[in-house]
């Protein structure tokens, strides 16, 4: 383990790191004794950094910043993972089962990731959110939870192409070895052979993926919340960048603080994504 | 002797853009039990699509298969791909070229050992492990168990293919396939993997199919011989009367241009001119007319016929060898 951890290299180690500690903001942040991130301190609105009581500031409602980037932590790893989580498992499943029946099915799943895929993220997004979540009725507002199960279910929905893709092309990268024949001429059933032999070897290439698409999705809740169709009135990185978009030259720090955040957690992502691809190819490149 | 496998005229054809593409075309084969059969070819004779089409494991929507093939009292063409299924592992099996990607490499040998055991024979844990070590020591790994836990990465060529064989016979097939199983590996591990079939065939009473390209392989491994040609048997004979007799001077290009340690330093070794015929375009004539240094007119407008010349030694040539040729075996 200590011998594993000498190889990786500083930018891995600091993105891990950086990582761990907005999983732990995302599972511990509700716990920490902070002030409740949706209070207004009017005694104290949009005062900068490092103000004795608001670390980071406030934002020009007098909500505080630490506050709603630690406990918005949760809200937007959560999307992020579930979406992610989900859309693998869809994508995954379909890209594999298509690639290893070919065929009229896989014409179909293909064409239709194709579709998918030739809409730009945002827009398919925001489509399906608009659809998804909206009242009719201006006295009664769509509810958090029920903005936030949308967003989960359109980025989900955004990310089974994707992952469905990456898991199409390693499969069909696999199927024709010789290893898979060789399972059939034992009498593997076809079920068996996708899950004990394709399976493995496609999931380093969906993880790898995976990883990139966490932050593409968490860009993605971002931008949904600045277009105001997010998590516009709870507790989330992409609120807190939405609600002070209109006037942040007033206290630039509680736009700064959030996008800093993503950027690094995206960043983060992408890194651990890269690094993982690269240790799987490697082994890859042994045998 | 009744037969274990008799293959009735097989006929493969892969449906292309181009045309349809006959890889096989009319082969019958009658495999007996408990004796070991050769087949032999150049690259692209047919002989690997021969043998996964005989045991029904060519797939894809292109691929096209008429004929018989009689197994173990079944007829393999009518069973649904279930029943067909039931039959690997424990009625026959196969051994593949490359033992490099013929086993998953992520996946642990004793995993994928045990597979075939867990799956085809129903045995726990446990006992599959004992017999996968037992497996493992049937074809002479050293140390089988530390064996269980390694990667195939981790492997040599010989050791890989001695896993593969391992896995193969694994069920006690009574027909083993193997395909090229030599060519990947270096010249002195192939006798060894060789003798390792030979006896495993003996002891484990199994009737062996050997696909190869090396003559050598045949002479001292098998019964019978099959000589393919661009999708055909060409020649067929017990393999003693088919190095004595060569009837078909296309399996006596092969023997020649084997090299030999008489000869003299600085002679050109023979080799076949030219290339087989276009499989989406066979020439009217017999396949090999436009390669073979004793061609006649008849030879390029009418296809020769497989013949018998009496104790079981077939030919498909207009004008046969009548000669010995070839070396003392």
């Amino acid at each position: 383990m200590v011998k594993f951890f000498r190889q990786v290299d500083w930018f891995t180690r600091i993105s891990a790191g950086w990582l761990l500690v907005v999983a732990f903001c995302a599972i511990f942040g509700r716990f920490l004794p902070l002030v409740d991130p949706l209070f207004s301190d009017f005694d104290a609105l949009y005062v900068g950094l490092f103000t004795p009581g608001h670390w980071l500031g406030t934002d020009t409602n007098g909500y505080d910043v630490l506050a709603n980037l630690v406990v918005g932590a949760q809200t937007s790893i959560m999307i992020a993972l579930i979406s992610v989580g989900f859309g693998g498992l869809i994508g995954a499943s379909l890209g594999v089962i298509s690639a290893y029946r070919r065929g009229r099915f896989d014409y179909v799943v293909n064409t239709i990731f194709n579709i998918f895929l030739s809409i730009p993220n945002l827009v398919l997004g925001l489509a399906l959110v608009a659809v998804l979540a909206t009242s009719s009725d201006p006295s009664m507002p769509v509810s958090v939870g029920r903005r936030i199960t949308v967003i989960i279910i359109s980025l989900t929905v955004v990310i089974v192409p994707i992952l469905g893709r990456i898991a199409r092309g390693a499969t069909l990268t696999w199927v024709n070895r010789e290893f898979v024949v060789a399972a059939r001429s034992m009498g593997m059933k076809d079920k068996d052979i996708i899950l004990r032999h394709i399976v493995p070897n496609v999931l380093p290439a969906v993880y790898a993926v995976g990883f990139l698409a966490i932050g593409v999705v968490i860009v993605a809740e971002g931008a949904l919340s600045l277009l105001g169709v997010g998590v516009i009135d709870g507790v989330s990185w992409g609120a807190m960048i939405a609600r002070v978009a209109g006037d942040y030259e007033f206290a630039p720090h509680s736009l700064y603080v959030p996008v800093i955040a993503l950027a690094f957690t995206v960043i983060s992502c992408n890194q651990i994504g890269d690094y993982l691809r690269s240790r799987l190819d490697r082994r890859e490149g042994k045998i | 002797m009744s037969a274990l496998m008799s293959i009735k005229d097989l006929v493969v054809r892969f449906e292309t853009p181009r045309g349809s593409l006959e890889a096989v075309r009319k082969v019958s084969l009658e495999i007996p039990f408990g004796t070991s059969i050769g087949i032999v070819g150049e690259s692209g004779s047919g002989k690997t699509v021969m043998s996964r089409a005989a045991m029904g494991l060519l797939s894809g929507s292109n691929v096209r298969r008429e004929g018989s093939v009689h197994f173990d009292g079944k007829e393999l063409t009518a069973m649904s791909p279930k029943d067909v299924r039931n039959e690997f592992g424990t009625g026959m099996a196969m051994i593949f070229q490359d033992p490099m990607t013929a086993l998953n490499p992520v996946r642990r040998v004793g995993s994928q050992i045990a597979e075939g055991l867990r799956v085809r024979l129903g045995m726990d844990k446990k006992a599959a492990r004992a017999r996968s070590i037992e497996l493992l020591s049937l074809v002479r790994i050293p140390d089988p168990e530390s064996m269980l836990r390694k990667f195939p990465y981790q492997l040599s060529g010989g050791m890989r293919q001695r896993v593969m064989i391992a896995i193969a016979v694994a069920c006690n097939p009574k027909l083993l396939f193997a395909d090229e199983p030599t060519t990947a590996l270096d010249v002195t591990v192939q006798s060894q993997i060789l003798q390792l079939l030979s006896e495993l065939r003996r002891d484990l009473q199994m009737s062996l199919v050997l696909v190869t390209h090396d003559l050598g392989v045949v002479a001292n491994n098998t019964d019978f011989v099959a000589v393919m040609y661009a999708g055909e048997i060409v020649e067929q004979a017990t393999t003693t009367e088919l190095f004595a007799n060569v009837k078909m001077p296309y399996t006596e290009a092969l023997l020649k241009s084997i090299p030999n340690i008489e000869m003299k330093g600085g002679t050109r070794l023979p080799v076949i001119e030219g290339r087989l015929p276009n499989p989406t375009d066979r020439p009217a004539g017999c396949g090999f007319a436009a390669r073979c240094s004793y061609v006649q007119a008849k030879c390029t407008a009418e296809h020769p016929p497989l013949v018998d010349a009496g104790d079981g030694h077939l030919y498909r040539c207009w004008y046969p060898l009548g000669h010995t040729i070839g070396r003392k075996q």
